[in-house]
């Protein structure tokens, strides 16, 4: 878990790669520990390494993962997180089974541009405005939970016809949601090291000021963020809902906080500025790992999201050992 | 040139001042607060090495030396503000541990820093009594308001309500309120930091007139202040710190301003600043008329190319606004801006950069420097549309840039890949300079008090960097409120005071005295 | 009248006014709106959100933000309903003991660790909230003791209850501190520059775990008292409890810059969001549209008080002046001249 490099660009200086300051190199070391003691765990329960439980692990991750992709672009804009993004994601489930009709294509079309829009909305008020992005967030939250409820009268929406039958199906043998979540962190992490959108995104999350000085324009590239957080989700949500072949608002109920958990337990900053989409990736997986371990070894669920609070609550602290104060 | 004098027993009798009585002490008198070989470095820089010294009551001592000579350094370790490396803080002889700034006001000491310490959103009287350990539970008594009233009025600036939210009071009405706050502490010690930078000179010879009637109380001061002329009006004895040692502790009769200075840096003024370049160009940068609401009035100038204009005011003069507002950092400036003969509409830092405007700030934290970032990433920020391919970057291209840069500003091409928080100051702030270089043949940059708290290496290379740009074609404005930089560095000298503009002078017309006279007076009144 | 206006701490009122004559119209004199029922309402929710609000107001007020206070008003319910059963008031006791422990270690974190208060404070959601949830192992857990739960819901004046007056004896506490004492003027003083009010003298690193000490205590009387009236503990209850009370929070005056708002204020921004409510509700909205108008609200709250609002609005004044009202950069009526 490196700091911000170039990866893959031309020879790879790995030890430079390391943190410089002792806390740096402390929190390396845990991070490090903390892996190997969830490995050893894994490896001494039994039957975590069946393929059931591996691939039902496995697709659980995917649809908070892609939403956890989004997220973390919001978060590296220096925006912190999203309230909205669970909610986003059900109702781009609930417009792509009702634009069904449109055919497949069409449905994408516009579900993608629904879930773009509304989380661009946002996007647009705290990059122009620099309006509060926790309150803009919980207001989302609000006007879409209420537009939705009303729109569907609190039912689900269903699907008329075969339409959505092709994203259930599986693409070079895993499983749709997988494929996606792969596909999402592949782009992603394309886009945050190698192109000038990715780049100007560090920036603007490390020092909003020092970009405007640098002559970059701040509010458009967190606007870009948001939208990009508003394709992932609404990728979640027409995969959820073709999956449970119904849009729902109930389904994305308490993504938000999944999905900035994994953001964080990756070890993105909450700060912004610091992360990538790998470590979210990493971050869900251990997540998931963690309530696996938890499920084989007979505890709750209630006792696995207790636990997942808990650390993320370490995790936070943690955090403090990256400054060098 | 560096022994610690100590004050003559018999006074000179040509000077009968009043201010002077009080320090003829004997070396018995109990010091009321003083340091033992203080130290304290930030990294690797030494902000103080191995200091020494004691106040004796009802002493005004002055302490003066150059940017980052450790004045304030020493003053926050004595406020609780900073701990020291090593050395002890003693008051009234005994070592303490000065801890918190609550700590040094039990100990006795309160401070008024260069940065103001007000709440905006609370009342002038709640600033006064803010943190005071006099204020009770309950704290609105009308014995705190009357003791406010009284120490506002003892500065002449009865004029301003208590009740007055401080957001709505002008920069030299807060000063005002910051002393008031210091004269109603019951401090053995009261430490002013620069404090008449935004006052006129009426205002002045009040403050100078309560701080005497302190020190006949018994009780001590130390004065921390760049202005020369201040020092041999009030202070008793003067401290001069140079390269974070204390250079000499000395009283101030029989030493005159330029043995003054000698001491303060220990060299000839023009070693630091390298000779002006003999390239003129036609007008970069045309500025007319000027005007930020509240601020600046009608402000006008012209840069050439190969030319280093200084902008030289005081702390809300308006000089550092100007420069932002040309960089487009502030939303409503008016007023005609002509880049290379084509209008510049301000407002916008993305255009700004577009025309070719580049801009350094003193404020590296906030507006510099990309901390958490790489030294590369920081070098070719300005850089990636042109090294870029549909939107990817061309890495290969850039970390070479980044090389040639770090070569050119002098900065370690190993640090590349560390963060940029774990350079020292004045790396950082040539990160900033690396941004601007060979950007364009007709650029413009422009800087806010870029060697603030910066080391004076790492300044002397500052320097020299601008002057390199000025070679290259570049024009340069400078703001700075640094008047030796100003004298040293500057073609071209403007001077502002309160938001007008008081001279303009060529760089052989030009002196410290000059500068300072023009930012302290209005135009029109007599120097 | 402007400084009246301009009193962030007199405006809620003004807009509960405005809403008042607003909800009458939308009535048309039907009679289902000016009841003592809607009253009764009303004040019922001010009871439920307003300790929360008043909590969550005050870390706004140090420039902090609470995101806890969701998994406190679970886990405070259910505290107090598994040990309240033989003694409630010292179900309530413990469950306020609770908070103001907890708020003190995310406070002592928080200043130890150098930490911003949203992601301490959403590690503390979290596990509050799963702590709440593996308590209650997913279903309610039942009180016993209905006589509690009508007694704390019972009329009083016909308009007020236990729960809303004790609402409001809280805000009229924290008034008088916010006003009267060293510590409340300490408080706004963190708010509005951390830096100088620790140059000053005030101990910031108290004033920190303290306010969220309070905010901690708030929450928990609150949760507690509503699984009383409730008669019955849940864990997933309320953790949407954030929205309204950011909500009323703000339009009650505080500012998220920090510095500004009195709990009087916030009394009128509760009252405002309830009345909001409740007026829907009575004049037979669906509860969908309440959420859509606290959205709004809120959403216009966010940007009247966003940083660049001023710089975005006097551009686009300046564009328009320029496009469409032929006045140049200076605001002088401007000549086409063949140079541009």
């Amino acid at each position: 878990m490196s700091e911000q490099t170039l990866p893959f660009a031309g020879r790879l200086n790995w030890r430079a790669s390391l943190p410089h300051s002792r806390r740096g190199k402390v929190l390396v070391a845990i991070r490090l520990a903390g892996v190997v003691a969830l490995a050893a765990i894994a490896a001494n329960t039994p039957g975590f390494f069946t393929a059931v439980s591996l691939f039902s692990l496995l697709n659980t991750t995917s649809f908070i993962g892609c939403v956890a992709i989004g997220m973390t672009f919001i978060t590296l804009s220096g925006n912190i997180m999203s309230f909205a993004l669970g909610v986003t994601l059900s109702t781009s489930g609930i417009v792509f089974m009702a634009a069904l009709p449109l055919g497949l294509g069409g449905a994408l079309i516009v579900a993608f541009a629904f879930g773009a829009a509304v989380t661009g909305a946002q996007g647009f008020v705290v990059g122009y405005f620099r309006a509060n992005p926790i309150i803009v967030s919980m207001a989302a939250l609000a006007l879409i939970t209420g537009g939705a409820t009303l729109i569907t009268q609190g039912q689900g929406v269903y699907p008329q016809g075969d339409a959505a039958a092709p994203l259930k199906g599986r693409v070079f043998g895993v499983s749709m949601p997988l494929a996606a979540f792969i596909f999402t962190v592949v782009v992603a992490q394309i886009a945050l090291s190698f192109t000038r959108f990715g780049r100007q995104l560090y920036m603007v999350g490390s020092n909003w000021r020092a970009s405007l000085a640098a002559g970059l324009d701040p509010a458009r590239i967190v606007l870009g963020a948001y939208i990009a957080a508003g394709l992932c989700t609404a990728l979640a949500g027409i995969l959820m809902a073709a999956r449970y072949s119904s849009g729902d608002l109930e389904l994305g109920i308490g993504y938000d906080y999944s999905a900035i958990s994994a953001v964080l337990v990756g070890g993105t900053a909450i700060s912004g500025g610091e992360g990538s989409a790998i470590r979210s990736f990493v971050g869900a997986f251990i997540i998931a790992i963690c309530q696996v371990l938890l499920l084989l070894h007979g505890f709750s669920t209630q006792i696995q999201y207790l636990t997942i609070g808990v650390i993320v609550l370490l995790v936070i602290m943690l955090q403090t050992l990256a400054d060098t104060d | 040139m560096t022994a610690i004098a100590v004050s003559q027993a018999a006074a000179p009798a040509a000077e009968p001042r009043e201010a002077r009585a009080g320090a003829e002490q004997s070396e018995g008198a109990a010091a009321v607060v003083g340091v033992r070989n203080i130290s304290k470095s930030f990294g690797p820089i030494a902000a103080l090495k191995e200091v020494s010294l004691d106040i004796s009551p009802g002493e005004i001592r002055g302490i003066c030396g150059e940017n980052g000579a450790g004045k304030s350094t020493l003053v926050k370790i004595l406020t609780g503000v900073y701990r020291p490396d090593h050395g002890t803080v003693l008051v009234g002889g005994a070592p303490v541990s000065v801890a918190t700034p609550r700590q040094a006001q039990e100990l006795g000491i309160a401070i008024v820093a260069q940065e103001l310490s007000l709440c905006p959103d609370l009342s002038v009287e709640d600033n006064i009594w803010l943190g005071s350990l006099r204020v009770p539970f309950l704290h609105k008594k009308p014995e705190l308001r009357k003791r406010a009233a009284e120490a506002l009025a003892l500065l002449g600036a009865d004029h301003i309500s208590l009740d007055a939210p401080v957001a709505r009071l002008s920069m030299g009405e807060r000063q005002l309120v910051e002393i008031a706050r210091l004269l109603t502490r019951d401090a053995r010690v009261l430490i002013l930091d620069e404090p008449t930078a935004t006052l006129t000179d009426v205002e002045i010879e009040r403050i100078f007139a309560a701080l005497l009637a302190v020190k006949r109380e018994g009780r001590s001061i130390l004065y921390i202040t760049h202005r020369l002329a201040e020092i041999y009006t009030i202070c008793d004895r003067v401290t001069v710190l140079r390269n974070g040692e204390l250079v000499a502790t000395t009283g101030l009769s029989g030493l005159d301003r330029a043995a003054l200075i000698g001491l303060m840096l220990g060299r000839p003024s023009g070693d630091m600043y390298p000779e002006e370049t003999h390239v003129r160009g036609a007008p970069a940068l045309v500025v007319e008329g000027l005007t930020l609401p509240g601020i600046v009035d009608n402000f006008s100038m012209t840069v050439r190319r190969g030319e280093i204009l200084c902008i030289a005011g005081q702390v809300g003069s308006g000089a550092a606004e100007i420069v932002s507002a040309l960089s487009g950092l502030v939303h409503d400036a008016s007023g005609r801006t002509t880049v290379n003969g084509q209008p510049l509409k301000l407002g916008s830092p993305a255009r700004a950069a577009q025309r070719g405007i580049m801009f350094v700030s003193g404020d590296r934290a906030a507006e510099g420097v990309f901390r958490r970032l790489s030294v590369l990433h920081n070098l070719v920020a300005t850089r990636l549309r042109e090294h870029s391919l549909f939107g990817f970057l061309r890495t290969g291209l850039l970390r070479a840039a980044a090389s040639r840069l770090a070569k050119r500003v002098g900065v370690d091409r190993r640090r590349l890949r560390s963060r940029a928080e774990e350079l020292s100051g004045g790396n950082q702030q040539k990160l900033a300079f690396g941004r601007c270089i060979e950007r364009q043949a007709n650029g413009v940059l422009l800087m806010n008090e870029p060697t603030r708290g910066i080391d004076v290496g790492a300044r002397a290379e500052i320097y020299r960097l601008m002057r390199t740009f000025c070679e290259e074609g570049y024009a340069l404005v400078m703001s700075s409120s640094d008047l030796e930089e100003i004298v040293g560095v500057g073609d071209v000298v403007i001077t502002l005071y309160r938001g007008r503009q008081v001279g303009h002078y060529r760089r052989s017309e030009v002196s410290m005295h000059r500068i300072v006279a023009d930012i302290t007076h209005p135009a029109d009144a007599a120097p | 009248m402007r400084p009246l206006l301009a009193n962030r701490s007199v405006r809620p009122y003004l807009l509960l006014v405005a809403i008042t004559v607003v909800l009458w119209i939308l009535d048309g004199g039907q009679g289902r709106f000016f009841t003592t029922a809607t009253a009764f309402s009303v004040l019922q929710q001010f009871a439920t959100i307003g300790p929360i609000a008043l909590g969550l107001g005050l870390s706004m007020i140090i420039r902090e933000f609470d995101l806890s206070v969701g998994g406190m008003i679970s886990l405070a319910g259910c505290i107090a309903v598994l040990t309240g059963a033989s003694h409630p008031e010292l179900g309530v006791a413990l469950a306020v003991l609770f908070g103001l422990a907890w708020g003190l270690f995310q406070g002592a974190i928080m200043v130890w660790l150098r930490l911003g208060s949203i992601g301490v404070t959403l590690g503390g959601l979290l596990t509050l909230g799963g702590l709440a949830y593996v308590v209650t192992g997913n279903l309610s857990i039942s009180y016993p003791r209905m006589d509690v739960a009508l007694a704390v819901n019972r009329p009083v004046l016909s308009i007020f209850s236990f729960r809303s007056l004790i609402a409001f004896a809280v805000f009229l506490v924290a008034a008088f501190f916010m006003a009267r004492t060293r510590v409340g003027r300490d408080v706004y003083a963190t708010g509005s520059d951390r830096r100088a009010a620790m140059v000053a003298g005030v101990r910031t690193s108290a004033i920190i775990p303290a306010v969220f000490a309070c905010s901690g205590m708030l929450a928990a009387l609150g949760g507690s008292l509503l699984s009383y009236s409730l008669a019955a503990a849940s864990g997933e209850a309320l953790t949407d409890a954030l929205v309204p009370a950011t909500a009323a929070a703000i339009i009650g005056g505080v500012s998220l810059m920090g510095g500004k708002g009195t709990p009087i204020g916030m009394i009128g921004g509760v009252l405002v969001l309830c009345l909001l409510r409740a007026g829907l509700n009575a004049v037979g909205t669906p509860p969908a549209v309440q959420d859509i108008v606290t959205g709004g609200v809120l959403f216009l709250v966010a940007i009247a008080d966003a940083v660049d609002l001023d710089p975005r609005l006097f551009a686009i004044r300046r564009y328009c002046a320029e496009m469409f009202f032929r006045r140049d950069d200076l605001g002088r009526p401007r000549q086409a001249s063949p140079a541009e």
